[in-house]
C-alpha cells in the first residue's frame, strides 16, 4: 500500500504561510473569527487549548519521523531535542494563516482515490509517450479558484498537476491556469470533484463562495 | 515470493520512468514535458520505493523510504508548477 498517513500532510502543509492579511507576527491566540476563515465547528474560540493541541500532535509528529530517521537512538535526542521543537514552533513564529483542519475520514477517502488518479497520470502520460502517433491536443484553459487561500488551494493547485491530462501551470488573482495534454477533454467536471473531495478532506462546507 | 513481488514493482517503477524520459524527448514543448515528469516519474519513483520497501528489513529503513518518497512527490508538483509558470513568464504571460 502506498502509504499517505495524513498527520504528515498535517506537519508539512502549515510550513506554508498563506498571504493573508495579517502581516506582523501574531503569536498563537484568536484567529481572528469573521475574516473569512471557514472553521465549520464554533469559529474556533478556545484558541489556548487548540494551539497546545496543535503543538503537542505537531511534536509526536515530528518526534516520530526522527525517531524513524535516527533508528531509535537515545543519544542522537541530543540534536533531536532542539530540532523538534524548533520544527514545532515555526508555524507559531510564521505568521499564521487561516487555520484549518483534516477530517480523518476524508483523508483517507482522499489518499485512497489520489493514489489512484495518480496512476491514471502516469499510465495515461506513459502511453502518450510510448504511442508512435504521439495523441496529444495540448493546450491552456483557467479555472476559478473557490476553495479558501491557504492549505486546501495549495492542496488543490497540487494535486491537479497529479490528475490525469491536467498541470497547473499559472496562479492569476483567483484563476488557476491549466495546461491539458488534450485541451478537448472534460475539465470543469474533473476539478469540481476534485474540490469537492478537498472541501471534503478539510472538512469544509460544499461548494459556495467563501472568499470575498 | 516477496522477493519475485518486490522485483515486480520494482520493474514496472523502471517503466515508467523510461516512460517519463521517452516523453521528455518526444513531445513538443516544455509543458507537455512537465506532464511526463511530474506523472509518469512519479509513479515510478512511488512503486520503486514500495519494492525496496518491501525488501528493507528494519521498519525504520521503510519510514525513511516513505518519507523520501512524500517530499519526493509533494516537491516535483510544486516544481512542475513553478517551471511552467515561469516559462510562461517567459513567454510573455499569454492569457488564454
Amino acid at each position: 500500500m502506498r502509504a499517505t498517513p495524513p498527520l504528515r500532510l498535517n506537519a508539512s502543509a502549515r510550513v506554508n504561510p498563506a498571504p493573508r492579511g495579517d502581516t506582523q507576527d501574531r503569536p498563537t491566540s484568536s484567529h481572528a473569527p469573521g475574516q473569512g476563515v471557514p472553521a465549520l465547528r464554533a469559529p474556533a474560540p478556545a484558541g489556548r487549548r487548540e494551539t497546545v493541541l496543535r503543538a503537542a500532535l505537531s511534536i509526536l509528529v515530528l518526534a516520530m519521523i526522527w525517531g524513524g530517521l535516527t533508528g531509535w537512538r537515545i543519544d542522537a535526542l541530543i540534536f533531536g531535542i532542539p530540532a523538534i521543537l524548533l520544527a514545532a514552533s515555526l508555524p507559531f513564529l510564521l505568521s499564521r494563516g487561516a487555520s484549518w483542519r483534516l477530517s480523518p475520514r476524508g483523508a483517507l477517502v482522499f489518499a485512497l482515490w489520489f493514489a489512484v488518479q495518480s496512476v491514471k497520470g502516469a499510465v495515461d502520460v506513459a502511453l502518450r509517450a510510448f504511442s508512435p502517433r504521439m495523441p496529444l491536443d495540448p493546450g491552456f484553459r483557467s479555472y476559478e479558484l473557490s476553495l479558501p487561500e491557504g492549505a486546501p488551494r495549495v492542496m488543490f493547485i497540487n494535486t491537479i498537476t497529479l490528475l490525469p491530462g491536467t498541470l497547473s501551470a499559472d496562479i492569476i488573482g483567483d484563476r488557476v491556469i491549466i495546461h491539458m495534454l488534450d485541451k478537448r477533454s472534460d475539465l470543469d467536471t474533473a476539478l469540481a470533484d476534485l474540490d469537492a473531495r478537498i472541501r471534503a478532506l478539510f472538512a469544509l462546507a460544499p461548494n459556495k463562495e467563501f472568499h470575498q | 515470493m516477496l522477493e519475485l513481488f518486490a522485483a515486480t514493482l520494482i520493474t514496472l517503477g523502471t517503466v515508467f520512468f523510461i516512460a517519463g524520459t521517452v516523453g521528455l524527448l518526444r513531445f513538443p514543448d516544455i509543458y507537455c514535458r512537465l506532464h511526463a515528469l511530474t506523472k509518469a516519474d512519479g509513479l515510478g519513483l512511488a512503486l520503486v520505493a514500495l519494492g525496496v520497501a518491501l525488501l528493507a528489513a528494519t521498519p525504520g529503513a521503510a519510514l525513511r523510504i516513505a518519507l523520501i518518497w512524500f517530499f519526493i512527490a509533494v516537491s516535483s508538483a510544486t516544481c512542475g508548477h513553478l517551471i511552467a509558470r515561469h516559462a510562461r513568464l517567459a513567454e510573455g504571460g499569454r492569457h488564454d
